[in-house]
């Protein structure tokens, strides 16, 4: 018994660098998007994260062609160039009386992206992004300059949080309200969407843009479910993010497939308990009352 | 620069010679694609559920390679089934979730998107391990390639296209009234929820017309971006979704031929691209709200 708790859970320590490394992205990218989601998921602009991870691809590709460089420096600010461009442009299109904002959403984010894929297989082959890779992420050979640059992007994500955690929710709950007192409610939205762009252009070639997305979104729905704060819910929020990468690189080691899909399972599962057994909203605790099937991913 | 032109310009007189069969059979399943994503994709954004599709077309990821796992066999009906079996759970399963409090129903979709896609990446994990598959044929479905479609499949995607229209229109008026009048719908004796889940439902199937020209990453742009463009045309449901048929024909023959000119471009993302490009003529010069008219016509608005 002893052996085989061993066997699975650390041995897998002991076999090489990659498992720290692997671990150490997986965390990192767990915590900064799961922290930056809770306020994503309560302005009900879950949706908007995908669009920003598959733009961010595009930003990056740009950056390229105009600088000629995959450095850190260039990659981050393409992404937020084509991050904020894309949600300036989704906010306009939303505006138009015949196009709903979800609508809105789904023909900006689908038309760069095919964009990107299409410059990555031509003009900017020599960008070395496999596109496979992006989608699916590579997290145990994670290069020194992905990790380096993840080190980086998530301890700035929190502590921007931290700084700006009042502005934040004041203009997430009642933007009315934070204008009038003098909250830049415009400006934190678009910091807020930066920070998504640069957490999913550093995430996206480490652990792949699926990971990023779900990063997101599934932590933060998990911890609405337990939550009665904001700070309540970024605690948990983070806790179950963590708890999913490091769980999900086990799966992933031990049943050898990508590390990205197994920690996203893994979270979605996660999801799944607390969405049937959470104490107070769970659905085998509670049976709540139905309601009809609306989709918003309204921008302010 | 000159050779470059000349070599374009043969490479296109190759494509409207229709020489090869591998082009018409391209140009035929793209069309079916773009003609029942524009119909179907009419109701979708109609009804707000945009999203629903990008979420349908993750999910058919892990069909497609449960599929293959399970059988063996890389025949297209096979993977399709799969694939609309997962597709259709998955966006059902929003649909259940979003009945309830504490869930965002935007959040749902994500959720399912991702969960469903992951599973996708684990499955294919495995079937890249597993010896018997090259997998370049289970990677076509990633972002589509619509040059390896044999006859026979065209006559499959056909007759499944032709399925979905036919039941559009049988059941045309139930769903235009549930989609802009779920309560007038309910007290007219239409069972509203059994709609929405058939349109669920036809959604799925485009999806699964749609995943082998256009790939699973990007099947949501046809359903919501020529129905998009159908809004700013036309101003009423039948309108709406003729243009959007329209719309999605010509850009699925415009995406086949620029990857045709083109080497080594899969058709998904050029046809998305062509479909983009007549959005924003639509969004410019539309009869519907286009903003080079309303600015000519009504003076300032902002």
């Amino acid at each position: 018994m002893i052996d085989f708790l061993y066997e699975a859970f650390v041995a897998p320590w002991t076999w090489g660098a990659w498992m720290w490394r692997g671990v150490l992205a997986a965390a990192l990218i767990a915590v900064s998007a799961s922290a930056a989601g809770v306020f994503l998921y309560l302005r009900r602009m879950s949706l908007l994260t995908d669009a920003l991870s598959h733009v961010a691809l595009a930003g990056v590709v740009g950056a390229y062609l105009v600088t000629g460089s995959v450095g850190a420096g260039a990659m981050l600010g393409g992404a937020i160039v084509a991050g904020v461009l894309s949600s300036l442009l989704i906010g306009k299109l939303a505006t138009h009386p015949k196009v709903r904002d979800d609508a809105a959403i789904g023909i900006v984010f689908t038309a760069v992206f095919a964009l990107a894929v299409i410059l990555l297989s031509t003009v900017a082959r020599d960008v070395h992004i496999d596109v496979q890779c992006v989608l699916f992420g590579n997290v145990l050979g994670i290069s020194d300059h992905s990790l380096l640059l993840l080190t980086l992007t998530a301890p700035m994500t929190l502590a921007l949080i931290f700084v700006f955690f009042r502005p934040l929710v004041l203009s997430t709950f009642d933007p009315l309200h934070a204008a009038a007192v003098g909250v830049p409610v415009v400006l934190v939205s678009y910091g807020l969407m930066s920070m998504v762009s640069v957490t999913a252009a550093a995430g996206f070639e480490a652990v792949g843009a699926i990971l990023v997305v779900a990063m997101f979104i599934i932590p933060a729905a998990t911890a609405h479910l337990f939550a009665r704060s904001v700070r309540g819910m970024i605690v948990v929020s983070i806790a179950t993010a963590v708890m999913s990468a490091v769980l999900g690189m086990y799966v992933s080691v031990w049943t050898n497939v990508y590390s990205g899909g197994a920690i996203v399972v893994v979270a979605g599962l996660i999801y799944l308990l607390a969405f049937l057994f959470a104490p107070e909203h769970g659905r085998l605790r509670s049976p709540g009352p139905a309601s009809g099937l609306r989709i918003h991913g309204a921008l302010p | 620069m000159l050779v470059v032109c000349s070599v374009l310009g043969d490479r296109a007189a190759e494509f409207f010679e229709l020489r090869y069969e591998f082009v018409i059979n391209a140009l035929l399943a793209t069309s079916a694609v773009g003609l029942v994503c524009g119909v179907v994709g009419t109701f979708l954004v109609l009804r707000g559920l945009s999203l629903l599709g990008d979420a349908a077309g993750h999910a058919t990821l892990p069909g497609v390679c449960a599929a293959f796992l399970i059988t063996g066999a890389k025949t297209l009906p096979v993977l399709l089934t799969g694939a609309l079996v997962s597709s259709g759970v998955s966006a059902l399963a929003v649909t259940a979730f979003s009945r309830g409090r504490r869930v965002r129903p935007d959040a749902a979709i994500g959720i399912a998107l991702t969960v469903s896609f992951a599973i996708g990446v684990c499955l294919l994990s495995i079937v890249q391990r597993s010896p018997a598959a090259t997998q370049s044929g289970i990677s076509d479905f990633l972002f589509g390639n619509a040059a390896g479609i044999t006859r026979r499949q065209v006559v499959f995607l056909g007759a499944t296209s032709a399925a979905i229209l036919t039941a559009t229109l049988v059941f045309h008026r139930a769903l235009v009234l549930s989609v802009f009048d779920p309560n007038h719908a309910r007290a007219l004796g239409i069972p509203v929820r059994i709609v929405e889940g058939s349109l669920v439902v036809g959604m799925s199937l485009c999806v699964v017309v749609g995943i082998q020209c256009v790939g699973v990453v990007l099947v949501a742009a046809m359903l919501i971006i020529p129905a998009s463009t159908g809004r700013l045309i036309a101003n009423t449901v039948v309108g709406v979704m003729l243009s959007a048929a329209v719309v999605g024909v010509l850009s699925a023959w415009g995406g086949v031929f620029v990857s045709f000119l083109g080497e080594g471009l899969s058709t998904g993302p050029t046809m998305v691209l062509c479909a983009a490009f007549f959005f924003v003529v639509a969004l410019l010069f539309g009869p519907q709200g286009g903003l080079l008219r309303r600015r000519a016509t009504e003076g300032a608005i902002t």
